[in-house]
């Protein structure tokens, strides 16, 4: 058990560390899950920071957050599906695949939901992770746990597969939907 | 479209772009929270010194070193039970007079033989009652005490646990929605091979002769 002096020192680190990692954090979430999952999932990761204090990397403490969070978010999702396979009373949170894109997402008319849809969930992940949490690929790769150069490879891949995809929809949707005016 | 293009374009649909950054106070509070669980080592407390703040229920919890911990650190938490996981009732005044609970871990699945329930192994459970099951979740079952044979009498009790150990929990105790059992728990945990199970005359005799008053 740590003396006093270690464990204010501690919570010093931990003090300093932590502000910065909530508010990436709680978006990281928001990107993927429901609000509701959003705070569970944020607390346990920063729980999980909390006790591998030691074990954060220095230079690259977010993207290592992240793999935590992706990690607690797929642990809820499976608690989640288990759930579901009870059949017990029970408020079932909706696993992320199953969101329905609302009015206040910036994805309007459900291409993007559409098209990562299509992806493989690396590669969506990929996406994600670049376009959004704009990381490089040496960042993605600790979130992920692979190498740089394998992102590298997978994330140019994917933004072929994506472009394709987007181009795809936006041809067959030409005569079936009403076209928003905006420039793919 | 090139990268950046495809790049704009995705940005433009972030689900978090209109996201308002979280209440400071509301972060302050969870940063606390996260601190003050499992490694408040600097805040050790005797059982008596730390009651000063804390409600009788909290005292109980403590004792009983239990969890509400998240799905994925259930072992972390119950491998100390000097470490209650749980913010102390006391410390909320948004939440103003709840009911009671009694929250209690399911025991976790085990291969080992079981020994003859008897009087006076049962006798050293910390918590005994008997009640009805009004809810099976996921994660959690509840049930509304009806006699506590020993420890603080609450209005609810809540076991809880990762699903997969609650799974096994429910299957060796088989608990089901209004059906009344009884149940110990020693240490916080519910005590499976044949001291906890549904309500019966000589399982209720075996709790009144531990319990003895």
């Amino acid at each position: 058990m740590p003396d006093d002096a270690s464990a204010a020192e501690r919570r010093a680190r931990f003090e300093a560390l932590a502000p910065e990692l909530v508010e990436p954090l709680r978006r990281f979430l928001v990107r993927r899950t429901d609000q509701a999952t959003t705070d569970d999932v944020l607390a346990e990761t920063l729980l999980v920071c909390w006790r591998r204090l030691d074990d954060v990397p220095a230079d690259a403490a977010l993207p290592w957050a992240y793999g935590v969070a992706r990690n607690c978010l797929a642990n809820a999702q499976r608690g989640a599906r288990r759930q579901e396979r009870l059949a017990v009373k029970v408020a079932v949170v909706d696993p992320p695949a199953d969101h329905v894109p609302g009015p206040d997402d910036g994805d309007v008319d459900g291409r993007l939901e559409e098209a990562l849809s299509r992806l493989t969930e690396t590669e969506a992940e990929l996406v994600r992770l670049w376009a959004w949490e704009q990381l490089t690929p040496a960042e993605i790769a600790t979130v992920l746990d692979i190498t740089p150069n394998a992102v590298s490879i997978r994330l140019h891949r994917a933004r072929e597969k994506l472009r394709g995809l987007l181009r795809k929809n936006d041809a067959a949707s030409g005569h079936e939907e009403t076209r928003e005016g905006r420039a793919p | 479209m090139t990268d950046d293009e495809l790049q704009q374009w995705l940005q433009a649909r972030d689900p978090a772009s209109s996201l308002p950054p979280a209440d400071p106070t509301w972060v302050a509070r969870l940063l606390e929270d996260t601190m003050s669980a499992d490694l408040e080592t600097h805040h050790t407390e005797t059982r008596e010194s730390g009651t000063r703040n804390r409600s009788p229920l909290t005292w109980l919890v403590a004792a009983a070193a239990v969890l509400v911990a998240g799905l994925g650190v259930f072992s972390l938490v119950t491998d100390d039970p000097e470490y209650p996981n749980v913010p102390a009732a006391g410390d909320s005044p948004s939440v103003s007079s709840p009911p009671t609970v009694t929250e209690l871990a399911a025991a976790p699945p085990t291969s080992a033989k079981c020994m003859v329930p008897n009087a006076e192994i049962l006798s050293q459970a910390g918590i005994a009652f008997s009640g009805t099951v009004q809810e099976v979740a996921d994660d959690v079952v509840v049930l509304a005490p009806d006699r506590f044979y020993t420890g603080e009498p609450t209005a609810l009790v809540e076991v809880r646990s990762d699903p997969a150990m609650l799974q096994a929990l429910i299957g060796a105790v088989e608990f089901k929605e209004g059906q009344r059992y009884l149940v110990s728990a020693t240490d916080g945990r519910v005590t499976v091979c044949g001291f906890s199970g549904p309500y019966a005359e000589d399982l209720a005799a075996l709790y009144t002769a531990a319990f003895p008053g």
